[in-house]
């Protein structure tokens, strides 16, 4: 569930187009480095909560940010679950209770499974390029890489977070950390990549970790074990259908 | 001299049977009345245990820190042991496990896509097994405004204005939507075997009524508990007791650095009920001591009835011979005896009632022109330890006092005008 | 007549004793009906002077889509009002947004008015300047429950009107003690003007709370709830306290008249001779059973004497102090305050003497009825009838 978060919030990055002419090669390139058409993934996301650590397994299918679909794959108590986003709608389906639940209007506000991203956090279909402006804020290095630091400001008044900013490698075009805020600057949240390896011939980060700020904690992982780039998803598995098969 | 005594009042009905009656009638009144006040002095505090506090509540440490938002994340866990050894422990205690939830109800259309949905605070509670008590402790057989009691742990009780919201009957199905203890995400499907109202607003606005088991399973948190509830076996919050249990219990963990170590509060600890509670402690003990002062007139005039009728039969004894003191005494002493009978007997109609009363109340709502009710319209006694003996000191004190005041009278007045007393 | 309760008077005062423990428990029932139905009163009073002060005003108007208890509704429900047709009313902006206390997220609900409003209780008057981070303001509940005091500084993080994620310090300025736990748990009051900066919903609200009853029910977007629809839960309360204080003592009451028709009982039997002499000096049975009625409700009226003795200066201490009942949290439905202030009425106080005179009354004139069916003869010899 949480990766499916990740990968909807990290999408619109990997497709970005600025009007800024430093921001805008830098960020064709990452794209070019990590975006594909389509995708299959697995992965696991590793939960800290206070008293334990729940390791959780799924495998999701994207095309594009408009459609997505993920299945859990264990424990067994998540086994079985999936979830389907088309457009701005989403659906989860539970094999235990074998109900479709539409998540729409005020419940895409709602928190996430006691976690501190909503529902509609995850909805975001919209290029970044159409909803933030974005700009070279500097460079720095970050965990020994020579990184460009892109402030991003939303150009449009219907988002949820009003700026962005994302540190990226200078030399393998890939994101190395993002902050999101707060209208009033207040720091909100905050993504950290690493275990950064080459996958058919990519760079890509095999850890992520999404950390809510404001919250104790140490946030959740996010471990990419295996990625298929441009593979063919048949269209049904982007139906409602193929939430109950 | 005793069984003499108790001959005479067996045989003589008229020495006995309209005191006795006076004394079960005067004593069983006091009694229920007792039982009556302390229910009605104490329904607050006694609502607020049932629903929310119990008599004593464990919780873990962070758990109690933050109650205030249901932290099921921090409830405590290994509680199959805890609560096994809470029985052995404390058996003069009930023990109950309880947890509260939040998270979302949706329900179904014929194609089982979502036709509404909406927000769910949850209580989950000993549904099934009788035995805990729990459904006659929370009244929830009379709080069912449609259907019926769940019958296992796929079956549930919603809230009557969430159902109508939704339009939603019996036997319909809903799917609960929330959050684990650790934080996944969970869904179950329970059939609605009615829908309720408790008219407590601290319920109300709960929408969902689960069995424990089903919620243990459903939040993940098999072998844990959010609370768990002890209430004293007769039903009757003993503070000192209470307070005790709670220093012991909690002494036992004072050196366990762990969080999420359980902890005892007990009634008075929670919800500022403290003070509440001893208003209505002794509001209720100036009543009980008021009627029971009222009922010792009434029957210390009727002894004084009983002593006077008997003038006759004194001149008689004293004529045959019978010392002044002798009479006196064998005077007090049937008083006693027939105060005790009497006492006896009253105790027992007065506790048949006053247990009635608790357990089937009386119905207010005849005298509150309301439709639309939010409180419970049923009054309903309490039986305290102190119902079992308050009964005697009006029906045997009071019936030897009076007696013993008629007496008086033997001694001021003369052997012959007593004896004449026969021939008038 | 004169004579009946001149001889009433003295028998009852040569009865000594019994006279006064008779009286003493008539008072104390007098007395208790008179407190319990004050301390109601009172408490009724007080329960609704607090719900219109500190929540419901002189009535609300509504938005379409508010549904009170149902915090999705709180999304959409908010709307224009136009400041010149609504003149007496006062907007209360309604929003929900989350704390961090302990790391843990809250849910809150943050609530605006406008800051020199003077509809509702609220101290928002109490928050001065900004010092860096918005000042707020928070129940005595809320304080507890997120272990916050005065000066301390949180986060609040919320939506405006677009969705997006905004997020600030606020310092808590004022913590205020009500009893009305609504307007209490798990809300944060902030001045309109800084909800609506913070928002962007600028001139919207989600109730407008009137300061007068309003006639005109509807208008536009907006539903009016009277005030006595929204007082209606507090009235069902107190009428369901009424009803159970109503056994209690009616219970008292027929404890003491039973000690009453009990003592009269018992003069009619003992004093026969009394009324046998009675009737030979010429007073008719019905007199002289008037003469016992008038003995037996006499103690009603030495009741009253003493009750008004006792009950003067006390009930008139207690509605000035009020009744501590202590700070109770739990949420009844109803505020409890931390002190009562009984209220006694004149009708209460005229009902409740009525109620004690005439029923003593009665249950004096039962057993001394029975003299009407005396033979005076026997009745004189002082033979036990």
């Amino acid at each position: 569930m949480k990766n499916q978060l990740i990968i909807a919030c990290l999408l619109p990055i990997w497709t970005f187009q600025v009007k800024a002419q430093d921001a805008k090669t830098i960020l064709e390139r990452v794209d070019k480095n990590m975006v594909s058409k389509t995708e299959i993934t697995e992965s696991e996301m590793v939960i800290r909560g206070k008293r334990n650590v729940q390791t959780i397994g799924s495998k999701s299918y994207t095309e594009g940010n408009q459609k997505s679909f993920t299945e859990y794959l264990y424990p067994e108590r998540e086994r079985g679950t999936k979830m389907l986003k088309l457009g701005d709608r989403l659906w989860i389906y539970s094999p235990s209770t074998d109900r479709t639940i539409q998540l729409s209007g005020h419940m895409l506000r709602q928190s996430v499974m006691g976690s501190d991203l909503s529902y509609e956090d995850m909805m975001e279909d919209r290029k970044l390029s159409e909803i933030y402006e974005g700009k070279v804020q500097g460079e720095e290095t970050l965990s020994g890489r020579k990184v460009w630091i892109l402030e991003l400001i939303a150009s449009v008044e219907d988002v949820s977070y009003y700026k962005r900013m994302i540190w990226i490698d200078q030399e393998r075009y890939i994101p190395l950390q993002e902050e999101l805020f707060a209208k009033s600057g207040q720091l909100l949240k905050r993504t950290v990549m690493s275990e950064i390896e080459q996958i058919e011939g990519r760079w890509y980060p095999k850890k992520i970790n999404f950390k809510d700020v404001l919250k104790g904690g140490e946030g959740t992982d996010f471990i990419l074990k295996k990625v298929q780039f441009n593979p063919t998803i048949p269209d049904y598995i982007f139906t409602k259908a193929s939430l109950k098969k | 001299m005793i069984k003499f005594l108790f001959k005479g009042i067996i045989r003589d009905k008229s020495r006995s049977m309209l005191p006795i009656i006076v004394i079960s009638l005067g004593v069983s009144l006091t009694i229920v009345l007792s039982g009556f006040l302390s229910g009605a002095m104490t329904d607050m505090v006694d609502q607020n245990a049932k629903f929310e506090t119990g008599h004593v509540k464990i919780m873990s440490r962070a758990y109690a820190d933050n109650k205030d938002q249901l932290p099921n994340d921090l409830a405590l866990l290994g509680v199959d042991s805890l609560v096994a050894n809470l029985q052995v422990n404390y058996p003069d205690l009930q023990w109950v496990k309880r947890i509260r939830f939040g998270g979302l109800l949706d329900a179904p259309d014929g194609n089982g896509e979502s036709k509404g949905q909406g927000p769910a605070a949850g209580i989950a509670i000993n549904l099934l097994d009788a035995s805990s008590g729990e459904v006659e402790r929370m009244n929830i057989s009379n709080s069912i405004v449609s259907g019926n009691l769940p019958k296992n742990a796929k079956e549930a009780l919603i809230g009557d204005e969430f159902a109508n919201k939704l339009n939603l009957k019996i036997g319909d199905e809903v799917t609960y939507f929330g959050t684990t203890m650790n934080g996944s995400m969970t869904f179950q499907n329970f059939i609605i075997s009615g829908t309720i109202r408790f008219g407590v607003a601290a319920m109300d606005r709960g929408a969902i009524l689960l069995d424990i088991t089903a919620a243990q399973e459903m939040l993940d948190m098999e072998d844990g508990t959010g609370e768990i509830l002890g209430f004293y076996n007769n039903g009757v919050y003993d503070d000192k007791a209470a307070i005790a249990l709670e220093t012991a219990f909690n002494k036992r963990f004072e050196n366990n650095p762990d969080e999420y170590a359980p902890e005892m509060f007990t009634l008075r600890a929670q919800n500022n009920l403290g003070d509440l509670l001893d208003y209505a402690n002794n509001m209720s003990a100036i009543f009980v001591i008021i009627f029971v002062g009222a009922m010792s007139v009434v029957l210390w005039n009727t002894g004084l009835i009983g002593g006077l009728r008997r003038y006759q039969e004194f001149g008689i004894r004293l004529a045959l011979g019978e010392s002044k003191g002798s009479i006196y005494r064998s005077l007090v002493l049937e008083a006693t005896l027939i105060g005790i009978i009497g006492s006896l007997v009253g105790t027992s109609l007065g506790l048949i009632g006053a247990f009635y009363l608790q357990n089937y109340g009386i119905n207010i709502e005849g005298m509150v022109d309301n439709s639309a009710m939010m409180m419970p319209t049923v009054m309903r006694a309490k039986v305290t330890p102190d119902l079992y003996y308050i009964g005697f000191i009006p029906g045997v004190f009071a019936m030897v006092f009076g007696n013993m005041l008629s007496g008086i009278g033997i001694y001021k007045r003369e052997t012959a005008s007593l004896f004449k007393e026969l021939e008038v | 007549m004169k004579l009946s309760f001149q001889l009433a008077y003295r028998n009852l005062i040569g009865a000594g004793l019994r006279t006064w423990l008779n009286v003493g428990i008539l008072t104390f029932t007098f007395l208790v009906i008179i407190f319990y139905n004050g301390l109601l009163d009172g408490w009724n009073q007080q329960a609704k002077r607090d719900a219109i002060n500190w929540e419901f005003g002189y009535g609300q108007f509504h938005h379409k889509f508010y549904e009170p208890y149902n915090p999705f509704t709180l999304q959409d429900a908010h709307g224009k009002f136009n400041v010149k047709e609504t003149k007496g009313l006062t907007p209360l902006l309604i929003r929900q947004a989350s704390i961090y206390p302990n790391g843990r997220m809250l849910s809150i609900t943050l609530k605006g008015l406008p800051k020199n409003q003077r509809a509702l209780k609220i101290p928002i008057g109490n928050l001065g300047k900004h010092l860096g981070a918005i000042p707020v303001a928070i129940g005595k509940r809320m304080a507890n429950a997120a272990n916050l005091s005065i000066g301390d500084e949180i986060t609040l993080r919320w939506r405006d009107k677009n969705g997006t994620f905004d997020a600030t310090n606020v310092v808590v300025a004022t913590i205020f003690n009500t009893t009305i736990s609504t307007v209490d748990q798990g809300q944060i009051w902030m001045t309109l003007e800084d909800l609506w900066r913070i928002t962007g919903l600028k001139n919207e609200a989600t109730i407008l709370i009137a300061d007068t009853q309003f006639k005109d029910t509807e208008f536009e977007d907006w539903k009016y709830i009277s005030q006595d629809k929204l007082l209606k839960n507090i009235n069902d309360i107190i009428e369901v306290e009424r009803a159970s204080a109503r056994i209690v003592y009616f219970m008292l009451l027929a404890i003491a008249l039973l000690a009453i028709f009990d003592t009269q009982v018992l003069s009619v039997f003992r004093r026969q001779k009394e009324i046998g002499t009675y009737i030979a000096l010429g007073m008719t049975r019905t007199q002289v059973t008037g003469l016992f009625t008038i003995e037996g409700s006499m103690y009603s009226l030495f009741s009253m004497l003493v009750g008004a003795i006792i009950g003067v200066p006390l009930f008139w201490y207690l509605a000035d102090k009020g009744i501590s009942f202590g700070s109770v949290t739990a949420d009844m439905g109803i505020g409890l305050g931390d002190r009562i202030y009984p209220s006694f009425s004149p009708e209460l106080l005229i009902s409740s003497a009525l109620v004690v005179i005439i029923s003593a009354t009665i249950v004096s004139f039962v057993p001394a009825h029975k003299i009407a069916n005396m033979n005076p003869v026997t009745a004189l010899k002082g033979k036990l009838q």
